[in-house]
């Protein structure tokens, strides 16, 4: 493998990952931005636009028969909230010219003319885009947003880092406000787009058997030739100190057979080599089948299916999920108190720690055997500006000490309980 | 060992039916990290009446017993679970059943061997005892009572009623609450005696492995016992008509699910993957992306996303599937039986039939980059009696006449039923 970048123009970075591993290519537009409430619902209206036609391939069935016909290349794009930015991204996989029928198909430039082509050439009517579009995908993110209540146990999740976040950019839904569509239309969409398509950040991801040709018609490229340089404004994700407060304990009702308990933590950094700690202290807590809480909560007192813990790296957060009967809800809290204490008080075996150790290595190990994984471990690091390779990555994960998962625990706070019940 | 090889995907099988009757599968992935092995038993949650190998009685278990023995085969003697002593390898170890097969696996990157002495020594040796079965009850209604909350389950669990008059499908894999508060260590044990025989069982593994290597490392794991005999299964009579042609629950959603259910036959495994292809492009042709129904529907604002297209099939049951999530379910319903008519009378184009045919050619060659994806897939398709190389094989035999024969066969308006869930 091969992972190598190149500014394109300032601002617009094009990120190659050479590698022979895999039967498809993977080319991904991300456009990044800091998240605010002015523009997240726009962000999400726009990305759905995008998708339903470009001045070449108007119409989406247009745009699926040309994908299909590339047999069957898949186009998705999505919104992702990493650390304070909102990311639209969109992503072309086919399949790699090794492995089609006919041999003289050139299926990598295809795929990456297809992909900035709808990015960068969208259908424009009379100075707008096509109104039906935006009618219609305004409609869709409605259903977007309104739906977030169907899936319970993520809806708990996505609820208590609103409340931990309340006024803050972090506690911003990605798919944004139902009350903020109406003032979005054709015309002022289009003149947000524009503005946003010249100054953004602009990462292109490349991933697969690249030619040495590639890099070549990329910069050929009309779309690529007609976007300026730019000083991009987005967010690096830092350390923020955390204030310490009395928890927030949320209890909302709603038709649900199970409980959700979801437990909301503060973790309070004070160096980058404290993130790799964090996640060591995490992995103990609740990231494997041996964790306390999987083995306290689930394997010894039969209170829950699920119990764990996972860590976002961007915001110094660690969030522990539960479904529990609603019944033990008191039971379930004093049982996670009580591993959070037995953490403090250095109540784990240095078995707990090799194996915490082992796993995230076998993790950071496994990284690039999958395609997309890969290419979000780069763009993570191009937002983070952190450079650490796979190498050093493992390093640091060796290096944590019992007493830097006490530390982390003795610098970690309740900051919501959030119960969702009958 | 004999080899099998895929020019198309450039892949090769190795596979041997050992003398205890246990097949071994093995695909080397040459440069790849992560290594996966999977384990499998041909017996799922519809396995709850069979005749045990040499007896004469019909044995009949509560439903959830399968998944039940799942959860307690991690249970070891000395007290340890499986599952952690995995875990602190720091291999990432799991389970799952369905309805047809139960599986155990693993995947890691190092430690690949002595976490192989673990799991095939936990698989080979269950230990239940009257606690270790109680405690699980508390742990598997936490589980029932969590797909209770999933809309996209119930409406699936609605269509297979609708569906089926007596085929277990129709139950819920973990059981119920009450189905499995009788289940205790003497059911466990006659089940994992009569099922988890090898000759009723296949191992897939997947990753950068020599296969003769591995085989070898595999046969010395593995404890000595005969191949039994036949296990005779019985499944209900099951009538070819279908229960009712709507369900309709109540849950608080803010978009209806639907799933629109066609209810077909089982096949013979001689043409079983040539059908499964051919109701593939129909159902690309009929309802994907580039459909008109699609564009109409999402045009008038019935439907925000395209749906999941999808044939079932295993012993005894076979339908297809398509679910989403629509403002007006009925009306995609009514759209669809349409389309099926105007499809039967008009004929599919040629040029839809080709286009549609590439995109599924493309979708296999995909299927062919995470060990885990391959490894699952072969496994599956081995207790179906499918090889799963011939999706690839037979692909280019499945042309527009034999497609218009599974339309006109498959395709039955009084064999539909739709399953809604909304508010």
């Amino acid at each position: 493998m091969e992972y190598k970048v190149t500014d394109i123009k300032k601002g617009i970075k094009l990120h190659t990952i050479n590698t022979n591993k895999f039967k498809t290519n993977i080319i991904a537009v991300f456009l990044t931005m800091p998240i605010s409430r002015e523009t997240v619902t726009k962000n999400a209206v726009l990305s759905s636009v995008l998708r339903r036609g470009s001045k070449t391939m108007p119409t989406q069935e247009q745009i699926s028969k040309e994908l299909e016909e590339m047999y069957g290349a898949s186009f998705d794009c999505g919104l992702d909230k990493t650390g304070d930015n909102h990311i639209i991204k969109f992503y072309l996989e086919s399949i790699n010219d090794n492995f089609l029928p006919q041999s003289d198909e050139k299926m990598l430039k295809t795929s990456i003319e297809k992909l900035l082509d709808i990015v960068c050439n969208p259908l424009v009517e009379n100075n707008g885009f096509k109104k039906e579009y935006v009618e219609q995908e305004k409609e869709n993110i409605k259903q977007i947003i309104e739906g977030k209540k169907d899936n319970r146990a993520k809806y708990a999740m996505t609820r208590c880092i609103e409340e931990m976040y309340k006024d803050k950019p972090f506690g911003l839904f990605k798919f944004g406000y139902v009350e903020d569509l109406n003032d979005i239309n054709e015309e002022n969409l289009y003149d947000y787009y524009k503005e946003l398509i010249n100054e953004c950040k602009i990462d292109i991801f490349v991933s697969g058997e690249i030619g040495e040709d590639t890099n070549e018609y990329l910069l050929q490229n009309e779309n690529i030739k007609s976007l300026n340089a730019r000083t991009p404004n987005f967010n690096q994700s830092t350390l923020e100190e955390k204030e310490i407060k009395e928890p927030n304990i949320i209890h909302e009702s709603m038709d649900v057979t199970q409980g959700k308990l979801i437990i909301g933590l503060d973790l309070n950094l004070k160096n980058d080599q404290e993130k790799y700690n964090a996640l060591m202290y995490n992995s103990i807590l609740g990231g494997t089948a041996n964790s306390k809480l999987f083995q306290n909560v689930r394997e010894k007192e039969s209170l829950a299916y699920v119990a764990s813990s996972s860590y976002l790296r961007y915001k110094s957060n660690i969030i522990i999920n539960c479904g529990i009967e609603i019944k033990n809800y008191e039971k379930a809290l004093n049982k996670i108190k009580e591993q959070l204490e037995d953490m403090k008080n250095g109540n784990f075996t240095d078995e707990d720690i090799d194996n915490s150790k082992k796993v995230i290595i076998s993790t950071i190990k496994s990284i690039d055997d999958e395609q997309d994984t890969e290419i979000t471990y780069f763009f993570g690091q191009e937002l983070t500006g952190n450079e650490t390779n796979l190498e050093e990555y493992i390093q640091k994960i060796e290096k944590v000490k019992r007493e830097d998962i006490i530390n982390i625990a003795n610098n970690t706070n309740i900051n919501t309980i959030y119960f969702l019940k009958d | 060992m004999q080899v099998i090889e895929n020019l198309k995907v450039k892949e090769k099988l190795y596979t041997e039916k050992l003398e205890n009757g246990l097949t071994v599968m093995i695909i080397p992935k040459k440069g790849i990290q992560k290594k996966y092995i999977i384990w499998g038993t041909n017996y799922g949650s519809n396995d709850s009446k069979f005749i045990v190998p040499g007896e004469k009685e019909v044995t009949e278990v509560p439903d959830g017993v399968a998944h039940y023995l799942e959860h307690k085969l991690f249970e070891q003697e000395n007290g340890a679970n499986s599952l952690d002593v995995l875990s602190s390898l720091g291999v990432n170890a799991n389970a799952y059943t369905t309805n047809n097969h139960t599986a155990y696996l693993y995947e890691c990157t190092d430690k690949f061997y002595e976490a192989l002495d673990e799991f095939m020594d936990y698989v080979q040796h269950p230990y239940f005892t009257d606690e270790n079965v109680e405690k699980e009850k508390g742990i598997i209604g936490q589980e029932i009572m969590m797909y209770d909350d999933y809309p996209e389950w119930k409406v699936y669990m609605n269509a297979m009623n609708a569906m089926y008059h007596e085929n277990p499908i129709k139950i819920d894999t973990a059981g119920t609450i009450e189905s499995i508060a009788p289940i205790d260590k003497d059911i466990l044990y006659k089940c994992y005696n009569t099922f988890y025989n090898p000759s009723n069982m296949a191992m897939v593994i997947c990753g950068d492995f020599e296969p003769e290597e591995i085989l070898k490392e595999v046969k010395k794991r593995l404890i000595p016992k005969n191949a039994n005999g036949e296990i005779k299964r019985i499944y209900p009579e099951e009538p070819e008509s279908i229960v009712q042609q709507k369900v309709e629950q109540k849950m608080e959603v803010n978009t209806p699910l639907y799933v629109i259910g066609i209810k077909d036959k089982e096949t013979g495994s001689e043409e079983i993957v040539k059908k499964h292809i051919a109701i593939e492009i129909l159902l690309n042709i009929l309802f994907g992306q580039s459909s008109r129904l699609y564009k109409k529907l999402y045009n008038d604002g019935v439907i925000y996303s395209s749906p999941m297209l999808e044939y079932e099939f295993a012993k005894g049951y076979a339908h297809v599937l398509i679910t989403g999530q629509a403002k007006n379910p009925e009306i995609v319903f009514e759209e669809f039986i349409n389309e099926v008519k105007v499809l039967k009378e008009k004929g599919i184009k040629e040029s839809d039939f080709t286009r549609i045919k590439k995109m599924i050619y493309g979708s296999y060659i995909k299927e062919y980059d995470g060990p885990q994806d391959i490894a699952r897939m072969f496994l599956a398709d081995y207790f179906k009696g499918i090889n799963s190389f011939d999706y690839l094989e037979e692909i280019d035999s499945v042309n527009l006449d034999y497609a218009k024969q599974v339309l006109d066969e498959v395709f039955n308006e009084d064999r539909m039923v739709l399953s809604v869930v909304k508010n």
